[in-house]
């Protein structure tokens, strides 16, 4: 296992045919896969950066094709630390439904999600959304705001390393100066944090494989431990 | 936007509850198209979870599933009172109000499911903080684990060991079925059986109450079974053996819908069918919906989806619920440590004829604001008045409540149709919520009609974890770029660059 101390989890959204997927790949496998349809399978792309001398761990979420038909689950949005708005500069009606992407951000993110607009394709010549405009939607609306090319690979690698670089900024003034005390932490740390499965998939297989009964019956003999101390 | 919908599926699934989106994820995860939709504009049916505006919208309509629906503002006269109406609406978007309350046994056939298929990925669940017992009429918690069968101040010393050789013997019964207890106590109750261990009167009650939960009427078999899918489950996650999905059960649908869509699978929600037909020549099923005709092999949908007159016949009161929120948990400081308070109570009548489950929920479930306490009572419906099916429980639990602690109460009932008539050949209907604390009978539902659809096909095996998956036709190993030593790392950037840019790049 890779080590890291921070996990960070991004969220694309945005119509279809901006360019999310593309910026995902170009960002965590540097490739461009050009005119591809959807990529099945693939549910999470992952990459560790370094920042401030911090490795970090991104995993960065797709809409697996659910935005096609306005139809995004609210569940993808739950527990993102940030949250990436795509357009496509060439295209207005990709920038026209920026507002409804809001409002369901706004109806099930966190209120507190770090949120950057990116107007996508700069490699295009036939732009129709000038930077100034996109620039001020984002200021409006509280957004930090980036222009990109996943095809030229232009401002990528500084997207996805200025998120990690703000996430960790604010991970560290929750937790004061502690490095080591990550968002995992800070999550964790008062005793009603949540629980994650897949974190616990090893540990409750090998007991399942063990008959079931293992946790149980160590359970009811430290029990009996206890009430003979009692008595 | 439909004119691009393809038109030919594998399977077409209507609704999104939790059945058809554990259907719609195990046949797109073996490759079948899928295309999935439902006729609201939200996930999950009448599994879903609502904000509070929403849910009162929900109950003032008039919908074929969701019945009998009302709420009620208990509006405090009193200046002070810390939350109002008001304020509740205000806050409406912090509300995660479930239609179907559940928890999952931590070992149980759901929490198995989720790690099986890896589907636990995209969830996240809160370790219920107590089981909880009425006892003299009092609100007490069941010990779960060891620390708490030793602190606890419930049971006195001969108590603890009576329960601790009690719950040993169960646990070792499925090990000896042909013991001496299991031969003497076979074809008689589970009551009978626990008199005969000389347990308290105490201890009966938490263990018929709270652990077995059993009627007077449970077999000695089941009442051993269900004990130890309690024992199972203990010493997994947290403290009790109970897990509840945090933000309600609402998400878990959708974990599987993502997964179904990850797979490839077509979402569409405010989408319905208005008519199926069979067509001869190909056999194909042809589905009506918003002025298009969709093709399918084979239909999975969810009661209510459909028009009544295709495919069932009326609807009868099902489950009846009521939803409360108030700004004070039930029971005392010790059952409400921290401010924590998931709680979860089963409760019977005094006749032993009902029973219900209460899910008692603090904003750390994610489904309320801080302060505030959401309770879910569920019960089978035995009338048209939810209300009045759960009068004698929250008479039992509220009483005592003073009128400033409640602010809120929504009572409704959840329809199930009488029959499914199945006159068309390849449709498969699933069955509505039932009344149950977890999800196995819905599980063992999709199962069954999975396996009708595709025989021998695997239920949901394992998805790969990202990190496994190399897409095909590319190079592994730019997947596995970021381990490179930098020199490497440098020498296939310029690699690719220089192939991109001679036009060779694949």
């Amino acid at each position: 296992m890779e080590e890291y101390k921070f996990l960070f989890k991004i969220v694309l959204v945005g119509n279809a045919g901006v360019g999310k997927t593309c910026l995902v790949r170009r960002f965590t496998q540097g490739l461009f896969p050009p005119g591809q349809g959807a990529t099945i399978g693939v549910d999470f792309m992952i990459k560790t950066v370094e920042v401030e001398g911090e490795k970090i761990k991104l995993q960065i979420w797709d809409t697996a094709g659910q935005e096609r038909f306005r139809s995004i689950t609210q569940s993808y949005y739950r527990s993102a630390h940030a949250l990436i708005l795509v357009y496509d500069i060439s295209c207005q009606p990709t920038f026209d439904c920026l507002p409804d992407w809001l409002r369901e951000i706004q109806e099930y993110a966190n209120s507190k999600v770090l949120k950057i607009l990116v107007g996508n394709k700069t490699d295009r010549e036939d732009r129709e959304i000038p930077t100034q405009i996109g620039e001020e939607f984002a200021k409006q609306h509280d957004m930090y705001f980036l222009e990109t090319s996943a095809k030229e690979a232009e401002n990528v690698e500084r997207l996805f390393y200025e998120i990690a670089a703000e996430l960790i900024g604010q991970a560290r003034s929750k937790n004061g100066s502690s490095a080591a005390a990550a968002v995992a932490a800070h999550r964790q740390s008062d005793g009603n944090s949540s629980i994650g499965l897949g974190s616990f998939s090893v540990k409750a297989a090998q007991s399942n494989c063990c008959g079931g009964s293992n946790s149980s019956s160590n359970n009811s003999s430290s029990g009996d431990n206890n009430t003979s101390q009692a008595g | 936007m439909s004119d691009d919908l393809p038109d030919q599926f594998d399977l077409v699934v209507i609704g999104t509850g939790f059945t058809e989106s554990c259907i719609a994820a195990a046949a797109s995860r073996i490759g079948k198209t899928v295309l999935h939709i439902d006729l609201n504009e939200y996930y999950g049916d009448v599994w879903s979870s609502f904000n509070l505006d929403a849910l009162n919208t929900l109950l003032q309509q008039s919908n074929t599933m969701v019945r009998n629906g009302r709420f009620t503002w208990h509006d405090s006269c009193e200046e002070s009172a810390s939350w109002t109406r008001e304020k509740l609406l205000e806050k409406s978007r912090r509300f995660s109000l479930d239609l179907c309350p559940r928890v999952a046994y931590s070992a149980g056939e759901l929490v198995q499911l989720l790690i099986k298929s890896n589907i636990c990925r995209y969830a996240e669940f809160r370790a219920l903080d107590h089981v909880c017992m009425w006892y003299n009429n009092e609100l007490v918690s069941v010990p779960c684990s060891r620390s708490d069968v030793f602190n606890t101040k419930t049971l006195s010393i001969v108590e603890k060991r009576l329960l601790m050789k009690f719950l040993t013997a169960c646990n070792d019964y499925g090990e000896d079925k042909c013991n001496e207890d299991s031969l003497a106590f076979r074809g008689r109750t589970f009551l009978e059986y626990l008199q005969a261990q000389r347990v308290t009167d105490k201890i009966a009650t938490c263990v018929m109450q709270s652990i077995a939960m059993c009627t007077p009427n449970t077999s000695f078999e089941e009442g051993m079974q269900r004990t130890q899918r309690f024992l199972d489950s203990l010493g997994r996650y947290g403290n009790t053996p109970f897990l509840f999905p945090m933000y309600g059960c609402g998400e878990l649908p959708q974990c599987f819908c993502r997964l179904c869509a990850v797979y490839g699978g077509i979402y569409c929600l405010k989408r319905s069918v208005d008519r199926i037909t069979v067509e001869d020549s190909t056999n194909e099923l042809l589905l009506s919906s918003a002025g298009k005709t969709l093709r399918a092999k084979q239909v999975v949908c969810a009661p209510g989806q459909v028009p009544l007159d295709q495919l069932q016949s009326e609807v009868r009161a099902h489950i009846s619920r009521g939803l409360l929120i108030a700004s004070s948990p039930l029971g005392g400081e010790d059952l409400n440590k921290g401010g924590g308070g998931v709680n979860l109570l089963r409760l019977l009548t005094p006749d032993g004829q009902h029973e219900a489950f209460l899910i008692q929920l603090s904003h750390y479930s994610g489904t309320c604001p801080e302060g505030l306490y959401i309770f879910h009572l569920t019960t089978s419906a035995s009338s048209d008045d939810p209300a009045a099916d759960l009068a004698p429980f929250v008479e039992l639990l509220f009483g005592a409540q003073t009128p400033q602690q409640l602010i809120y109460s929504a009572y409704f009932t959840i329809a199930a149709p009488v029959t499914t008539n199945a006159a068309l050949p390849r449709i498969y209907c699933t069955a509505p919520p039932s009344y149950e604390l977890d999800y196995d009978a819905a599980i063992a539902n999709a199962r069954e009609i999975f396996g009708k659809l595709y025989v021998d096909a695997e239920f949901l095996p394992r998805a790969p974890d990202p990190e496994e998956i190399v897409v095909d036709g590319e190079d592994p190993s730019a997947l596995n770029e970021h381990s490179l030593p930098d020199d490497l790392r440098a020498q296939l950037h310029d690699l690719q660059q220089a192939a991109q840019d001679m036009d060779i790049a694949e």
